[in-house]
């Protein structure tokens, strides 16, 4: 599905990535590290939101680094950014419905997505017609989610999902992502390494900006170095 | 979860409560207005509106351009001073009514405008703000100095027979071709309106400029959009451009105050707020026609949206304080 290699990039002149490779196959995948390591920025690079300086980021065997964010996303790669990115002065409605609007594959489905997004959260139905602005963080996080989902993607970007929510919520959300995880692949970064290890198949911890560990979930689970920095045992 | 979710309906319903009081008193003084003006000076109500209806149908686009591609075009009066010189250029080769070109004028303006935005304007949104205002104010001399090489500074018109209709009524006798401004006034704000809230493009645009990065991430073309938005601006003014010509002479500078006044009805209305262009170009043409009337301050009215625009900032910030 996703395959980085080499892959170098920052800001201006700030590298923030070095050496990174990177995999995403027909799974789900958590990416880990504290704040500033750079997930954020891994995403952005995948998303073409920031150019690669070296490397190569391939999906299913297209190179997209150097791509329009606009067409990766109608490749198949739907974001929930980290500060959300809603239409503030649009209804939840019409932000579900652009998520798909713009998407080959999935614009002459909408009414059926738009069912399958409110049976996953009702309160998005009950809030059909409300500015998308003046919902609570919790809920426009859950519109994020939705509208992500409204685009069919064959790879699900989520970037701190559980971020403001309810313990609740982001056991719901995290439900949501194994339900999904079989039929799209997942890239998934989290605070809550414990909650998202129940639900991912496997992860990469990012430490200053390269990745310092690889392993599956059951073996980040005993890893020293993760029980230590991520379990907080 | 309930306490504050009522509270937070209380709150919702004091902030209607306070919208609608405001509404019913300028509803209530504009009524007034219109009343007084109807009996002591009908002319200035009749003028006052039409002259609000061309200042909207210009000010609209701008209005548009601003809340989607997010900068201030400077140029907006000259491209609609090309499109009367081009409509007048081609009406007079072919001997037409500057009212058949209008669609020709609309549709060629728009992509006149597209190749500029194409060549110019998307290469300064990434820019410092005072870049693209320098950018903007660039190519309005640019597009004076062009036709006043090529025209001079000679003033053009058309005599039209239609456009100095008049009506009597009783004593009152008023020209009554220019309430055609008023019509497509209403057109564009009920247009885009429409356009904007119930099509699919529409709302692509509206999404790009609420969030370009969102809009970018559900696989929205941002550049794409923000190219046919002022396309479709800049054509909508070009067809302003063909209907000006109907009524008034034409010279390089004739666009220049039509930019100031969209300027400040778009600042007085609030960015992405179309309807409240409307109102404002009610009081600015009311407010102009009626010093006009008098002879004492015949002369201040081409500066009275100057006197609005920092009311209103005023009154906007004193507000913006206290609460
Ligand atoms: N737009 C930007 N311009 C310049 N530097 C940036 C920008 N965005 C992020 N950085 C820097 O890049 C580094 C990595 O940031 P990034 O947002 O990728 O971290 P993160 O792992 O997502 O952190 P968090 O857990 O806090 O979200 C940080 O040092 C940050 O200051
Ligand atoms: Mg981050």
């Amino acid at each position: 599905m996703l395959k980085i290699q080499g892959l170098e990039c920052g800001y201006g002149r700030m590298k923030v990535l070095e050496g990174i490779n990177f995999e995403v196959g027909a799974e789900s995948v958590g990416l880990f590290g504290p704040n500033g390591a750079g997930k954020t920025t891994l995403i952005s690079a995948v998303m073409g939101m920031i150019k690669p300086w070296k490397g190569s980021i391939e999906l299913e065997g297209v190179r997209i680094g150097g791509a329009e964010t606009f067409t990766i996303a109608r490749m198949g790669v739907a974001l929930v950014p980290q500060e959300r990115e809603l239409f503030p002065g649009m209804s939840v409605e019409d932000n579900l419905m652009l998520g798909a609007a713009y998407i080959p594959h999935a614009k002459d489905d909408i009414p059926n997505q738009l069912e399958k997004v409110f049976e996953l959260f009702p309160i998005l139905k009950e809030r059909r017609t409300q500015y998308a602005g003046t919902m609570s963080g919790g809920q426009q996080r859950m519109l994020a989610i939705g509208r992500a989902l409204m685009s069919k993607p064959r790879l699900l970007i989520l970037d701190e999902p559980s971020l403001g929510l309810q313990p609740s919520i982001v056991a719901e959300v995290f439900e949501v992502l194994k339900s999904l995880k079989s039929s799209i692949s997942i890239l998934v970064t989290e605070q809550n390494v414990r909650e998202s290890l129940k639900a991912i198949d496997r992860g990469y911890v990012l430490e200053n900006g390269r990745i310092v560990l690889e392993d599956s979930a059951e073996g980040l689970k005993t890893n020293p170095h993760v029980v230590k920095s991520y379990l907080g045992l | 979860m309930g306490p504050s979710l009522r509270r937070h309906n209380l709150n919702i319903q004091a902030v209607k409560m306070a919208i609608k009081q405001r509404k019913a008193i300028i509803f209530a003084i504009s009524i007034a207005t219109a009343v007084v003006l109807i009996l002591w000076k009908p002319t200035v109500l009749i003028y006052g509106l039409q002259a609000a209806g061309l200042y909207a149908a210009v000010a609209i686009p701008m209005g548009l351009v601003l809340g989607i591609v997010h900068i201030v075009n400077l140029s907006h009066g000259e491209f609609m001073m090309l499109a009367s010189y081009a409509t007048y250029t081609v009406c007079r080769a072919l001997g037409v009514d500057p009212l058949i070109a209008l669609i020709p004028a609309a549709l060629v303006t728009a992509l006149f405008g597209w190749v500029v935005f194409q060549l110019t304007i998307r290469r300064a949104l990434k820019a410092p703000e005072l870049n693209q205002l320098i950018l903007t104010f660039g190519l309005a001399i640019a597009f004076s100095q062009i036709i006043n090489l090529i025209f001079t500074s000679q003033t053009y018109k058309l005599s039209l027979e239609y456009s100095s209709m008049s009506l009597d009524i009783g004593d009152l006798s008023f020209g009554v071709w220019s309430f055609v401004f008023v019509a497509v006034a209403v057109i564009y704000a009920v247009g885009l309106q429409m356009f904007l809230t119930k099509t699919r493009t529409g709302k692509a645009a509206l999404a790009v400029g609420q969030n370009p990065k969102g809009a970018a991430i559900v696989g929205i073309d941002v550049y794409r959009t923000y190219g046919l938005v002022f396309a479709l601006a800049i054509g909508l003014v070009g067809a302003m451009g063909a209907l000006f010509l109907t009524k008034s002479a034409i010279f390089p500078g004739v666009g220049s105050p039509f930019t100031m006044k969209s300027f400040s009805l778009v600042a007085m209305a609030g960015i992405g707020n179309i309807p409240g262009i409307l109102g404002a170009s009610v009081l600015l043409g009311l407010a102009e026609n009626f010093l006009r009337s008098f002879r004492g301050t015949r002369d201040w009215a081409e500066i009275v949206y100057f006197v609005l625009i920092i009311a209103v900032i005023l009154s906007r910030s004193l507000k913006g304080k206290k609460s």
